[in-house]
């Protein structure tokens, strides 16, 4: 079943390849592409259910032991990455088939997304890390396309800011990969959790360290390291930004998870506390950013970035069993890693769904600007309600699953002592149900001041049964997550579950290296 | 139990489509819920059935699993506390419900309100029934929530939205402080149960981060029930429909803070902190809620300031309890102490009374604006004839709040003197505070209640008033509309006449759970206790009260003056603390998120030179592979001549692109940095890797002149102290990556993979050029990836070049 | 020898990142390039500059002959060249198209994204 493992690189890249020969033909485009996509979404499932039944899985390509060749491995955390990453895929390609404009189209969006997710499945799923970088740039370089692609003003201002800051991440992680291979001559990252502490250079190994928390910190926005976030992801088209918002930053968040759960655990007290630091100021800063801001898509943005420092919380927590190294703790610890996953997956879930609300929004009323926008909640219940539950799980209100996120967090905070972050975390949570109800008041409570009658908003007949039937495209996958929050939040035990068990294997690096097993030399 | 819960969530989702469909009779038929609620949580109390167990002092128990690995359970509790609370949420909410169904009829969106307000019910229902911790703490936040949307519901008005957050943003506030608490209560107990918690009293008053939890716990609380200083955001909730405010605000939602408070007594209470917390705060609650309720002069606003200091005599009486506890028993829960029970005596017997006459008045109020078309008590008055059946209520309403015998306000006014009079110390002070209260009430009653319907309009002219219209002549409301009113205020007198049954079955068990005893607590409500003090006093009480109301008018004017004091209280500071942390987020994003990139760049450099130089300076010995001087440096320099010769021909290259005025030279630059690197992957052992350097190198330099040979050249931009200050940055940058490679150079283990890739690139590899073998082979995915990228920059050219943006907006 | 190396490429780094901080686009993109050129060589150059010899296998043998350099991060810094080639020239494309919105390739006049 291992050969299971390639599928979510090889799928995409396929579907976005057999696209390419279809770039006259629109309708079919389409549809292949929601083929594709439910197909890795499959694919994505088994994957998780075979990991969470068997352990981790791991694949040797083209038949080379580790370390020689390049190793596939998925533990729990990626099985959930890239399970979220083909829902999250799902439900954008749905919502893009009718909001993406023809010209878009015609020059590779839906290829390009194929890509994107290749990409991502890659990051997710390699065990090497140069080969993770060769699919970070993947996934950025279809990235870059995206966001640039239609060629306005602001995507095009926007994108130059984040060429600029992601080129030189990719930089630092080049020189960081370059020199570990120097130091301990692999670039297996199991093999790498072996060499490094067997090289004996701790001081070395720190530096690396601040390398890479620099690299992938770049690509996770961490504080203060985010400005090319909330200069870019607005600028998109809806689709793209929702696709980016969930994405992108999530998988900078994984290559910190992975790298400082297996190879850089050497000196926890100083990096890890670091990393703890940082968390507090991103959430920090991340929220109040969002609490300033006036139109809908740059809260959101800046919300990503309080919401990474939540995500960063539960890795720096592990910096307690630096001194402190007893059963409890580690039961906490790996509630707080656990955490950190469970709130990944939350996340994902709701910023895809914001974006995609937001994209509506904008669609109907033709901004975003909060004060020009208005009554939906008048006008559309349902649909007010299909914000509610994604704004209100962001927020942290219960039963949804922002709520059960961030209780997993506070309780492993608390009972690690750690109550400085624990404030900061719960004082943030209070700013973020803020921004919320501001968005839910200017844009849904308020009266719309433009004054559209309600009769605006059902024209012609023609016009009207498309348009009708465009929204329902949109708004299909919209409430999909929306239930999907709903359920995460109502059944969280069970998910929760599953959440421990991959901060167990976090905790545990052995369980990873010895699934790859790479040869020991002499 | 949980299915009792359940069901109000499931009404709440059909509400609209009911309340669509039956049109006239919505609020009958929907009103059906909480009264079925009611009839079977009495069943399910067993409490007509005699011997019952929640009369004999005990509890039923249920749980359901939800997230245990969080501690979370669907767990319920059913003893004489919550058994109490549970049928004045579903009783009230029935009558408010029917109530309602009147009060909004014609409004659009009367199906949403139905089905927020079933949300409340259930979750309210959920959080008195809850023993479970974080189950509470779920039910707590829904209840916040409910609430935002139903003081929210009139939302095309401002001031609606802007009232609905503030409750929200100060009740969530202290909701999240009421988590951590209740977390780390639960922790330090080593239970998420609270029937657990309970038993480990002694435990949690003596741990060390008690005073932590407590104040934790109890922010919550205060916020919630709007006790002092927290107290700002309850009048402006009356934006609020009066249905929401009769239910919410003045029976419920704000009881849910005094709720917990006695729930979590017999374990947190008792201790010298608590009484004191409480007291004081519950004190001062009392007598400044109800001072500002006579400076009011809108109905609704009247009644939210008095609740306020009726929830300050909730908090005080929990506090009472406490006295001398600790010092009698050092530490022991205040069961046993004569104290304890009078103070939980008291405050059962007050917190029924209040919530029977306080939801009276409020819906008479709605009732009143309603028929009379004002608010405005000045213009209020004679209403009796017109409205005989609420006056009636009102009546009744009055006379309870007022404390005048034999209404069950009088009998809980009674027990309230009592318990302050048993005070061991600060009798007097605790005495007097809850006389200057008492007698405010009836004042209040006054305004309230006997003056709109039994006295004479004091203003006969309206004042400049534009949005009250001119008022028709009133008339009596529909039957929904007075038969709550009814119902409730009369229960005030029955209760008050006959109060045995009511204090055997329902007060007893009540004060049974608050105390935390094993066994029942014998409660004897009597109306008449004999000449004593406390019946002196409130004689006293009754005739001061009396006098002032009538010269209210004259006072009135005096209480207007201490307006200046309103500037700085409380809801000022929520005012400041807003937009002193906006202020404060709009700096720190501007100075941050400043639209430069250049400034993001730096900001980006300076924290990688800061980590990285910080970690190069903890290395105690750098393993610096510059070796030793060599003896004979002619020598060496003749040897190395080549190599020194390329890398100064790529720093000369390197310097002119940064420094060269014509975009031209600088892309030349550019090419001989490229062709120097070339070089040196061939000097030292790359020749594949020197080639495709020489061909990449060529292709981007042709690239560059395409690009950029016909763009004009652009003066020097940036100021000398800026360039001197980035080429700082940039060196240091520099100089500490050249840091970081000769650490890495001098640090090598042998036994690299690479080995493997010589040793087999023929034999499995079958080539002979080891580094191809690689790519094509050992490492094919990188090289996968590699085309990948290149296909993916070509569309992407293609499309910059190509694509034109619209003129008009995309649709 | 390597510090020879490492010195270049400690200046090809500050010759990026002091161009990347300039206002002109033209530099700017200059400046990436020279940042590319260093981490490829700094990969080299980590790797060790122990040889001269190529690790290519003769005819009749079954390995390199002995002291060859180092073929893993000489791969890696092939696919790294050319990934890089792939991005310079988007991002060049980029910069041209941007110039044409804007009008201009001062960087300070692009901030309408982001105030």
């Amino acid at each position: 079943m291992n050969w299971l493992l390639t599928l979510p690189i090889l799928l995409p890249m396929l579907v976005a390849s057999g696209m390419m020969l279809l770039r006259r033909r629109p309708m079919a485009q389409r549809l292949v592409s929601v083929l594709g996509m439910l197909g890795l979404l499959a694919t994505a499932i088994t994957l998780l259910v075979t990991v969470y039944r068997d352990g981790v899985l791991a694949i040797q390509l083209g038949g080379y032991a580790a370390p020689y060749g390049i190793s596939l491995v998925a533990d729990l955390l990626a099985a959930i990455m890239v399970l979220l990453a083909a829902m999250k895929g799902t439900a954008v390609v749905i919502y893009s088939t009718v909001s993406i404009d023809a010209e878009r189209e015609a020059y590779g969006y839906h290829p390009l997304l194929h890509v994107l997710l290749m990409g991502v499945c890659g990051a997710f799923l390699t065990g090497d890390l140069f080969n993770l970088y060769v699919f970070f740039e993947v996934l950025l370089m279809s990235s870059f396309v995206l966001l640039t692609l239609g060629g306005e003003r602001g995507q095009v201002e926007g994108a130059i800011k984040y060429v600029t800051l992601n080129l030189i991440s990719s930089a630092l992680f080049l020189a960081g990969a370059g020199i570990l291979y120097g130091v301990t001559g692999t670039l297996n990252m199991a093999d790498l959790a072996i060499k490094l502490p067997a090289a004996g250079q701790p001081q070395v190994a720190n530096m690396l360290a601040m390398i890479f928390l620099l690299a992938f910190g770049i690509k996770a926005a961490i504080f203060p390291l985010f400005f090319w976030l909330p200069a870019s992801y607005h600028t998109a088209p809806a689709a793209i930004s929702a696709i980016f918002a969930g994405l992108l930053t999530k998988v900078g968040v994984y290559a910190l998870l992975r790298v400082f759960t297996l190879v850089f655990v050497h000196d926890i007290g100083f990096t890890h506390g670091l990393i703890l630091m940082l968390a507090g100021f991103t959430m920090v800063t991340g929220v109040l950013g969002a609490a300033v801001q006036s139109e809908f898509r740059r809260i959101l943005s800046f919300h990503i970035i309080s919401q990474i420092g939540y995500m960063l919380m539960g890795l720096g927590l592990m910096v307690v069993l630096a001194w402190s190294d007893t059963e409890a703790t580690r039961a906490a610890v790996t509630m707080g890693l656990g955490a950190t996953v469970f709130y990944i997956a939350h996340h994902i879930v709701v910023k895809t769904n914001l974006f995609l609300v937001s994209g509506v929004v904008e669609r109907l009323q033709g901004t975003g600007r909060l004060d020009s926008l208005g009554g939906f909640y008048a006008s559309r219940p349902v649909f007010s309600l299909l914000f509610l539950v994604p704004a209100l799980s962001l927020a942290g209100i219960p039963p949804l699953s922002g709520f059960w996120a961030k209780l997993a967090l506070v309780q492993a905070g608390l009972r690690l002592e750690q109550y400085g972050i624990v404030a900061i975390a719960l004082a943030v949570g209070v700013l973020t149900l803020f921004s919320m109800t501001k968005i839910w008041a200017a844009v849904f409570w308020a009266p719309d001041p433009a004054e559209r009658p309600a009769s605006e908003e059902r024209p012609a007949s023609e016009e009207r049964l498309s348009k009708e039937k465009g929204l329902a495209m949109m708004i299909g996958p919209i409430a999909g997550l929306a239930g999907i929050t709903l359920l995460i939040g109502l059944a969280a035990g069970p998910i929760f579950e599953v959440a421990m068990q991959s901060g167990v294997q976090l905790l545990n690096p052995q369980i990873y290296i010895d699934a790859v097993h790479p040869v020991v030399s002499e | 139990m949980f299915l009792l819960v359940l069901a109000g969530f499931l009404v709440a989702a059909i509400a609209p489509g009911v309340e669509r469909v039956t049109g006239r009779l919505a609020g009958v038929v929907l009103a059906a819920a909480p009264l079925t609620l009611f009839a079977m949580l009495l069943r399910r109390a067993e409490l007509l059935e005699p011997g019952g167990r929640i009369e004999a002092g005990g509890a039923i128990r249920e749980t359901l699993h939800w997230a245990p690995q969080l501690g979370a359970q669907l767990s319920f509790r059913l003893d004489g506390l919550s058994l109490l609370f549970a049928l004045l949420i579903t009783g009230i909410g029935g009558l408010i419900t029917l109530y309602a169904g009147s009060y909004l009829q014609g409004h659009p969106a009367r199906g949403r309100f139905f089905a927020w307000l079933m949300v409340f019910m259930a979750s309210m229902l959920g959080l008195v029934l809850a023993d479970n911790v974080i189950s509470l703490i779920v039910f707590w936040e829904l209840t916040s929530i409910s609430s935002y949307f139903l003081i929210g519901f009139d939302h095309a008005r401002e001031a609606a939205r802007r009232a609905a957050l503030q409750a929200l943003l100060t009740t969530s506030a202290g909701g999240l402080a009421m988590l951590a608490g209740l977390v780390v209560m639960a922790v330090a107990g080593g239970s998420w149960e609270i029937s657990e918690l309970l038993e480990q009293g002694e435990t949690l008053r003596g741990h060390s981060l008690y005073p932590a939890m407590l104040l934790l716990i109890l922010a919550g609380c205060f916020t919630k029930s709007a006790q002092f200083p927290f107290h700002y955001w309850l009048p402006n909730a009356m934006e609020a429909p009066t249905p929401v405010s009769a239910y919410l605000h003045s029976s419920t939602m704000v009881k849910a803070g005094i709720y917990l408070m006695a729930r979590l007594s017999p374990a947190l209470g008792g201790t010298q902190l608590w009484f004191a917390i409480l007291a004081i705060v519950g004190g001062a609650t009392m007598v400044i809620g109800a001072y500002l309720a006579i400076r009011q002069t809108y109905l609704k606003r009247i009644l939210a300031y008095s609740t306020i200091s009726a929830l300050g005599v909730l908090t005080f009486l929990l506090g009472l309890g406490a006295a001398g506890g600790e010092a009698a028993a050092g530490g022991a829960a205040p069961v046993e102490t004569e104290i304890a029970v009078y103070a939980a005596q008291a405050f059962t017997v007050f917190l029924l009374a209040h919530a029977f006459y306080k939801a009276t008045l409020f819906l008479i109020a709605g009732s009143v604006t309603h028929a009379a078309g004002t608010a405005d008590v000045r213009r209020l008055g004679g209403l009796a004839k017109a409205m005989p059946l609420t006056a009636l209520a009102a009546g009744l309403a009055a006379f309870s709040m007022a404390g005048f015998p034999p209404s069950f306000g009088f009998l809980s006014k009674e027990l309230l003197l009592e318990a302050t009079l048993k005070q061991p110390s600060l009798a007097i002070l605790t005495t007097a505070a809850a006389l200057l209260g008492g007698i405010l009430f009836i004042v209040v009653s006054g305004l309230v209640a006997f003056g709109p319907f039994f006295g004479r309009r004091q203003t006969e002219s309206p004042p400049a008033d534009a949005s009250s219209p001119t008022e028709a002549s009133p008339h009596e409301v529909s039957f929904p509309m007075w038969i709550g009113p009814l119902l409730l205020g009369g229960a005030g007198l029955v209760c008050g006449v006959l109060p045995h049954g009511i204090g055997e079955h329902v007060v007893a068990p009540a004060v049974t759970a608050v105390l935390g005893a094993d066994q029942l607590v014998p409660i004897e409500l009597a109306l008449w206790h004999g000449f004593n003090l406390p019946l002196l006093l409130s004689t006293i009480a009754i005739l001061t009260g009396v006098g002032l109301y009538v010269l209210h008018p004259q006072v009135s004017r005096l209480l207007q003056s201490g307006d200046a004091a309103h500037r700085f209280g409380p809801e000022a500071w929520y005012h400041g603390g807003l937009e002193g942390l906006l202020a404060v987020a709009r700096w720190q994003t501007g100075l941050l998120q400043n639209g430069s990139l250049r400034a993001y760049l730096r900001t980006v450099l300076l924290t990688a030179i800061g980590l990285l130089g910080w970690t190069l300076l903890r290395v105690d010995s750098l393993p610096l592979g510059i070796g030793p001087w060599p003896e004979k440096p002619e020598e060496w320099f003749y040897a190395n001549s080549y190599r020194l010769a390329v890398a100064g021909m790529i720093l000369l290259g390197a310097v002119g692109a940064v420094h060269s005025g014509s975009r031209l030279t600088a892309i030349a630059s550019l090419g001989v940095v490229g062709y120097g690197v070339a070089l040196i992957y061939a000097l030292y052992g790359a020749p594949d890797l020197a080639m495709t350097q020489f061909v990449v190198e060529t292709l981007t330099v042709l690239l560059f002149v395409f690009v950029f040979y016909y763009l004009p050249n652009s003066p020097r931009q940036s100021t000398p102290a800026h360039r001197l200050r980035d080429l700082l940055i940039a060196v240091a940058a520099g100089a500490v990556m050249s840091l970081l490679v000769l650490v890495a150079a001098r640090v090598q283990i042998d036994g690299r993979i690479s080995g493997y890739f010589a040793a087999n690139s023929v034999d499995v590899g079958h080539g002979r050029n080891v580094v191809n073998v690689i790519l094509v082979d050992f490492r094919a995915l990188d090289t996968l990836g590699e085309i990948t990228v290149l296909a993916v920059s070509a569309l992407g050219v293609l499309a910059l070049l190509k694509l034109r943006p619209r003129r008009e907006k995309l649709s | 020898m390597e510090w020879i190396i490492s010195i270049v490429v400690g200046g090809l780094y500050a010759a990026g990142f002091y161009l990347l901080m300039r206002r002109s686009l033209v530099k700017v993109v200059i400046g990436l390039v020279l940042l590319s050129q260093a981490a490829n060589l700094l990969i080299f150059t980590a790797g060790g500059l122990r040889s001269s010899q190529a690790p290519l296998v003769p005819e009749g043998a079954k390995v390199p002959p002995e002291g060859f350099a180092d073929p893993l991060p000489q791969a890696l810094i092939l696919t790294a060249i050319v990934i890089g080639f792939g991005v310079i020239a988007f991002t060049l494309a980029l910069f041209q198209v941007a110039y044409k919105r804007v009008g201009t390739d001062d960087l300070d006049q692009m901030n309408s994204t982001d105030t």
